[in-house]
């Protein structure tokens, strides 16, 4: 009996033993300024690296899922990731602000860990220092070119005007949004400023309605954009503008602030949404935050799907570089996803691929709509914007 | 009877000149090498995350001392001490990335941009007072965030990396960072505490402090309170510029969130809940904000994960400010000296040992 009981124990250590432990880790807001989105995130990347242990998606491998919060601040970032780095040894590093991104660049850089964002600033894969970072999608100034595109279609010549948060997250499309619109006939007529303390927006609305201008993009968070949605019902413009926005603008974060004023926005996104049941990321998303027991408001979340897709890039990476997942493997492992090996978990609208000159995962987007209930509906199929390339060329 | 110069249980000054001395005895002197001494054997114990703390607290120190020059000592509310931070970050990035100029070069460039932006805020402290100043510095700091959000040179407040710094042939790299900044920020913040004390004993230190407990007598005794005033806002600016310059090397990249409103508040919580107008608390104010930022984080993240308050209710990210708020609240009500004055009462505890203080 006691020989059998040492022998198990035996085999036991030694299959422990032989199980490597390999650090998956993120940091964002949890807490603090953008936590609404950033703990929905965080709970996509811990659920779908728990569940790729639970699959045994590494054989020999077991991910140790560390979501830690830096309450949307820089130095926390940078802390996080020295001890990511430094001290849990962690192949692959999955971020979030746009700040924080773009100062820990160079860093990145020097320590070669490949690193995805939930930051789309196209900034954060431009040269220089751009050698090890990638964003899951499409970009914002991608998904607003693609809004233009959409408005030279139904109406050459329109006037457009953009409002934008007043940080680099908000300002670095409009370059690239003016690129845009001089190529496509249309016209920018005022790019305005609004933070998330715009509580009455009737100046902002009355001067865009006094410029006649009619489309309306925003680049922002859904707060504002929801502020602004309510004034211009107030001020019945709702039908006089059509207002539009890029990927965090949107979904149910912006119809539960704005109630009926969402309805007819547009959005340009690259992820299915919860309602799309039968798309097999949706399915999966659904069944994995129904096993860790997340809460109804988590799972619909827009930002809960994008999490598991960041997550599940870097588990695929880690897969790809074999029994020995270190920082230079998960690299090669990331651009080997192209062509026929591309890598499709099902939770965007199309394949990632990345190679060592493309560092968007999946570039296609579509544009939907909200309805009166507050659901988005797709208004195009997933597409990538035509101009985009010719406006950014690859930095 | 006369003063001992190892210990002195009570005050024996008898000159002006012994009222101005930085150490009033050798124990004193001593105490501070034994001190500097174990903090240059810090490194060698804290764990690395830890250390970045520390070399943070360090930073904000430097930042807090000159919000403490004009606000402390001379009595300006400043609320755009971050900004001042920035002018020198931004500067130090510039002179370091289109310059090609060393960090020993680029960080004091990074002081006098502070120091020549922060005299011309100071303008307004000729005419307003009170509130009206306070806003007025509230106001630059708003002009300070437009301008480098629209500003391409400053990449509009995206990120300018800076070089990596090498000192006496050590490179820091990503694996030594903390520790070869430590011994970098730790002489600063040594230089910069004395240099403030040794202004101080100076005519111009003892107008700023006149000038503060009342204008209308310092100017009867001949001090000239717009030049006095214009001089706490170009050294405490020179102290932010510093701090930015400092900030910008260690954080490794510029960007325009590190010097937010957020950040000038608080640096002015540091200040009150150090003490103002105190050099120790200086240092025991950021000690206090940084450490309370670990607790309050480390808590907030166990209030998340417990799913104590219904969905909708964020109570974790309500903590934050919530302690902040209550810790200022709690030491203006209580201890309006801050933490200094604990400081103090302590030493004079040890001071009269094993007397009955």
């Amino acid at each position: 009996m006691n020989k059998t009981l040492m022998l198990s124990a035996l085999v036991s250590l030694s299959f422990a033993a032989a199980q490597k432990t390999v650090t998956l880790p993120w940091s964002g807001a949890i807490t603090g300024p953008t936590s609404d989105a950033g703990a929905s995130y965080a709970a996509g990347v811990e659920d779908y690296c728990k569940y790729a242990n639970a699959q045994k998606m590494l054989p020999g491998i077991t991910l140790n899922c560390v979501t830690r919060d830096d309450q949307y601040n820089n130095a926390n970032t940078q802390r996080n990731f020295e001890d990511f780095v430094a001290n849990l040894n962690a192949p692959v590093f999955l971020g979030y602000a746009t700040g924080g991104a773009l100062q820990l660049k160079s860093v990145i850089q020097e320590t070669k860990i490949p690193t995805l964002t939930a930051s789309y600033h196209i900034g954060i894969i431009d040269a220089p220092d751009n050698t090890y970072t990638f964003l899951p999608v499409s970009s914002y100034s991608e998904n607003i070119v693609a809004l233009l595109e959409y408005i030279a279609k139904k109406e050459r010549g329109a006037k457009v005007a953009l409002i934008v948060n007043p940080s680099p997250f908000g300002r670095d499309p409009v370059v690239d949004a003016r690129k845009a619109a001089t190529r496509l006939g249309l016209k920018i007529t005022d790019v305005q400023e609004v933070g998330g303390n715009n509580l009455d927006n009737t100046a902002l609305l009355k001067r865009l309605e006094s410029q006649g201008a009619k489309y309306i993009i925003n680049q922002n968070t859904a707060g504002p954009v929801a502020n602004i949605l309510k004034d211009a019902k107030r001020l019945n413009l709702l039908g006089k503008m059509q207002f539009m926005g890029a990927h965090y603008t949107g979904g149910e974060d912006l119809t539960k602030l704005a109630g009926d004023a969402a309805k007819d926005f547009i959005w340009a996104t690259s992820y299915y949404l919860y309602d799309e049941g039968t798309q097999p990321g949706i399915i999966l998303a659904k069944k994995i935050g129904a096993q860790f027991k997340r809460g109804a408001d988590t799972i619909r979340s827009v930002h809960y799907t994008s999490g598991m897709l960041a997550s599940a890039i870097a588990i695929e990476a880690m897969k790809r570089a074999g029994a020995n997942p270190d920082a230079a493997g998960v690299y090669k492992g990331l651009i080997s996803m192209n062509g026929s090996k591309s890598f499709n978990p099902g939770f965007a609208v199309g394949p990632v691929t990345f190679s060592a000159k493309d560092h968007i995962g999946a570039e296609s987007l579509r544009l939907l709509q909200a309805n009166a209930t507050g659901n988005f509906k797709p208004i195009t199929g997933a597409q990538r914007s035509a101009l985009f390339q010719l406006v950014h060329p690859v930095k | 009877m006369p003063a001992s110069r190892f210990t002195q249980t009570g005050n024996y000054r008898t000159k002006y000149q012994q009222d101005q001395t930085i150490f009033a005895t050798y124990s004193e002197q001593i105490s501070l090498i034994v001190l500097i001494g174990l903090l240059l054997l810090l490194p060698l114990i804290l764990p690395k995350t830890m250390l970045r703390d520390v070399n943070m607290i360090m930073i904000y120190s430097v930042a807090v001392i000159g919000l403490n020059i004009t606000t402390g000592y001379t009595g300006l509310i400043n609320i755009g001490q971050a900004a001042f931070m920035g002018v020198g970050a931004y500067a130090t990035a510039l002179a370091a990335t289109r310059l090609n100029l060393p960090f020993f070069l680029a960080i004091p460039i990074g002081g006098l941009a502070g120091a020549l932006v922060g005299t011309f805020v100071g303008l307004p402290s000729l005419r307003l007072k009170y509130l009206y100043l306070a806003v007025a510095t509230l106001a630059f700091q708003i002009i300070f965030e437009w301008g480098v959000g629209h500003t391409p040179l400053l990449a509009q407040g995206g990120a300018i990396s800076l070089p990596q710094v090498q000192v006496f042939g050590v490179k820091a790299t990503f694996f030594n960072h903390n520790f070869v900044w430590y011994y970098l920020i730790l002489p600063v913040l040594v230089v910069m505490g004395l240099l403030w004390r040794n202004v101080l004993r100076t005519k111009h230190g003892r107008s700023l402090i006149a000038v503060r407990d009342n204008d209308r007598a310092a100017a009867a005794m001949g001090i000239n309170p717009g030049t006095a005033k214009i001089m706490a806002f170009m050294i405490g600016s020179f102290y932010a510029g510093i701090a930015g310059g400092l900030f910008a090397y260690f954080q490794k990249a510029v960007v325009i969130e590190d010097y937010g409103l957020h950040i000038s508040i608080q640096l002015l919580a540091m200040a009150i809940v150090g003490g103002l107008g105190s050099l120790p608390g200086s240092f025991l104010g950021p000690l206090f904000i940084v450490v309370l930022d670990r607790v309050v984080g480390g808590t907030s993240n166990w209030i998340g994960s417990q799913n104590l308050f219904p969905a909708g209710v964020d109570a974790a990210t309500a903590l934050r400010p919530l302690s902040f708020g209550l810790a200022i609240v709690l030491f203006l009500m209580f201890e309006p000296r801050g933490l200094a004055n604990w400081w103090r009462l302590s030493r004079l505890y040890f001071k009269k040992w094993p007397y009955k203080f």
